[in-house]
């Protein structure tokens, strides 16, 4: 110890002034230390626990969705919108926090336009969610919404609209409230149109404005459906629907469809069946056949209009050329049944060719099968004609069309079961075997366009929202369908017809060729109706070369007469006029 | 009092035996430990005020963005509306239905002609 003189060596006396200082000292830190400690309690120890309540109020999560894409259609050389969205509104209530449902419902109840003992009662129902509207517009929401009602909220929902109303519904469908599309091209589309919903995962303020600060917040944009241009042309199809509908009251038959295809690409321009319906209201449709659109999904034993594919067969085949005749008994029998002619048609006697279509001679189309056998109906003509029913004209199976609930028909098969010549020798003139109206199109489109089959298509084109277009080409699923001189035989043919049985389709500079079907019902236990029939017409109109196909079905018209001339026919020949009259067809 | 006496007395308070009183050094302030803790404590707080402005800002950010949403969200509702509104005039039962289409006549021929 270092000392000095006089330095006083007793322990030094601690002044108060350092006391205090001292004392205070330790005081601060005793109070941050309870601080610090029960930070340390709350922060570390507790850390799950109030994080798991923090989350609960503050971490959002939910999908974001995508809006659907847009379908548009051809007007001439313009696109047009057909089917769009449109915002609309529920308004929702939570009857707990309702105090007086009486008020709440007079007050309501003009505004939603519902019966105020409706609303009152749904009110008093023990739930937290009631809708007590759907889909109201901006303006009438807007209504609700100034009411400023506890317990009452508006939910925005998206909507189909289609302002072009009931035009081309069934190849359209709609979307139902679950927003996933059914029937027509809302259904086969779905994926593409719905596009990808995104995500939203952040701790969020109390008015759920996700906080940026936080860096674990997820977000994922939503991608929106891509928009759909479609082949249709909305001109031909409100034409189209306008004629067919007009055509039926006339044949004074309840249902029908009809199509328009271009020979040369498969992109089917038009089709329409009727009865219809808005696809806005359908949930007021009481009949869910109304949905489907037959012309796809309704196969028919389609008559007399397969005798000019058969032709083509035979003539393919080599087992026949376009000068040909035979001698036609006026009936054959095969299997123990007699295939007989209609009485117009007179009896035995030497046709040609041309006859067969010409007087529609289902012994013709009997004896064109027997060719195939070398002179009768056998294994040989069977698998033949089979041959070229499923592998060359495509019935039995899917054409691939972008609808929902495509039907293939059904085709006998030629060497199992019973009877396999008399039901072959059906399937000549159309009976015994099933195909729907677009198949029908697109195996004749392939006989006249000199041997392409291409695939029947809806869709011209997607386009993404970031304006990546996907044009789909017209798709050639085969060809040598028949070789290009058979294609102009059976043009030729097929004019002559209609020269001689169709006056009023007939235009000088244009080709028109076609061929009416008075096709019998089966019965469900075997066998036909006698006096139940429906009408069928395939066709073509063109100018050098044909341009479109035109399939038109008519069930069960009350009209006299043959089905297929009275009922069809006369559709047909409104349908080609209208395609020569506003369509740009150029003449021969 | 004069001023030296005035001087004197307050040199008085630092006298002490053999202490020199002419001349006097300052010493040098030293921070005590009680000090050198409440300047800790002050630098603490004042880091953890900087953090919550920071995040304070950043977050402020979030409401800009919530709003050019909702204001974007609001343009594209009022264009598909638009849109809706537009292919509505322009559909077909519209326009058939419409006072200038009423009084069109037909064009298409009504009959054909053969020879």
């Amino acid at each position: 110890m270092i000392t000095r003189p006089h330095q006083n060596t007793n322990k030094p006396k601690k002044s108060l002034s350092f006391v205090r200082i001292s004392f205070w000292h330790g005081s601060l830190i005793l109070i941050f230390t309870i601080f610090i400690s029960r930070l340390f309690y709350l922060q570390v120890i507790k850390h799950d626990f109030y994080q798991k309540v923090a989350l609960s109020g503050q971490l959002k999560q939910y999908d974001i969705p995508a809006e659907r894409g847009i379908i548009r259609a051809h007007d001439g050389s313009n696109i047009v919108p057909i089917v769009l969205n449109e915002k609309r509104f529920n308004v929702i209530a939570d009857p707990k926090l309702i105090k007086d449902t009486q008020k709440t419902a007079e007050i309501l109840a003009p505004a939603i336009d519902k019966k105020t003992e409706d609303v009152k009662g749904q009110l008093s129902h023990n739930t937290r969610y009631e809708i007590l509207a759907k889909k109201l517009t901006k303006d009438q929401i807007e209504k609700v919404n100034k009411l400023d009602l506890i317990g009452v909220f508006a939910d925005e929902i998206p909507v189909r609209t289609y302002p072009q109303g009931s035009l081309a519904s069934q190849l359209l469908g709609f979307v139902d409230d679950g927003l996933l599309g059914k029937y027509g091209i809302e259904q086969y589309l779905d994926k593409t149109l719905s596009g990808t919903p995104g995500r939203l995962k952040a701790i969020t303020d109390q008015k759920g404005v996700p906080l940026l600060a936080v860096g674990d917040n997820i977000s994922i944009d939503p991608i929106e459906g891509d928009d759909v241009v479609l082949t249709v042309d909305i001109g031909m199809q409100r034409q189209l629907e306008d004629i067919l509908k007009s055509g039926l009251e006339y044949a004074k038959s309840e249902s029908g469809s009809a199509l328009i295809m271009e020979v040369n690409t498969g992109a089917v321009k038009a089709m329409a069946n009727y009865p219809t319906y808005d696809p806005t209201d359908f949930s007021k449709v009481e009949d869910s056949k109304l949905f489907t659109n037959a012309a796809v999904s309704s196969p028919l034993e389609v008559g007399s209009v397969m005798k000019p594919l058969t032709t083509a067969a035979a003539l393919q085949l080599g087992v026949i050329n376009k000068n040909t005749t035979y001698y036609d008994p006026s009936r054959f029998r095969v299997d123990d049944i007699n295939i007989t002619n209609i009485e117009e048609d007179g009896g035995a006697g030497t046709r040609s060719i041309a006859d067969i279509l010409q007087l529609s001679l289902n012994t013709g189309a009997t004896w064109l099968l027997m060719q195939m056998g070398g002179g009768t109906i056998n294994e040989q003509a069977r698998v033949s004609w089979y041959n070229f029913m499923v592998n060359k004209y495509g019935f039995g199976s899917l054409t691939g069309i972008q609808q929902g609930y495509e039907t293939g028909g059904t085709i006998p098969d030629p060497k199992i079961g019973f009877g396999l010549n008399i039901q072959f020798a059906n399937t000549a003139f159309g009976q015994g075997m099933t195909a729907t109206p677009l198949q029908m199109g697109a195996a004749l489109a392939s006989v006249i366009n000199g041997g392409t089959y291409y695939k029947p298509s809806l869709v011209d084109k997607t386009i993404s929202k970031d304006g990546k277009v996907n044009v789909v080409a017209p798709q050639i699923v085969r060809s040598n369908v028949v070789s290009k001189s058979v294609s102009q035989e059976m043009q030729e043919l097929m004019q002559y017809v209609v020269s001689k049985n169709n006056i009023s389709a007939v235009r000088k500079g244009y080709m028109v060729g076609g061929k009416t079907g008075t096709a019998e019902i089966p019965k469900k236990e075997g066998g036909y109706y006698n006096d139940r029939f429906n009408g069928t017409y395939i066709g073509f109109v063109g100018g050098k070369t044909p341009e479109y196909v035109i399939v038109v079905r008519v069930n069960e018209p009350k009209i006299a007469g043959y089905a297929g001339a009275q009922a069809a026919a006369p559709i047909f020949s409104k349908l080609s006029n209208m395609l020569i009259d506003n369509f740009n067809i150029s003449p021969m | 009092m004069t001023y030296s006496s005035s001087l004197s007395i307050g040199r008085q308070r630092f006298s002490r035996r053999n202490q020199n009183s002419v001349t006097f050094k300052k010493e040098s302030l030293r921070l005590g430990p009680v000090s050198n803790s409440v300047v800790l404590i002050i630098l603490a707080c004042l880091l953890g005020l900087v953090y919550l402005t920071q995040v304070t800002k950043t977050n402020a950010y979030s409401y800009q963005i919530r709003s050019l949403q909702t204001e974007q969200k609001s343009l594209k509702d009022e264009r598909d509306e638009l849109e809706v509104a537009s292919a509505r005039l322009q559909a077909l039962d519209t326009i058939k239905n419409n006072a200038q289409s009423q009084s069109l006549v037909s064009v298409a021929p009504s009959s054909t002609i053969q020879n």
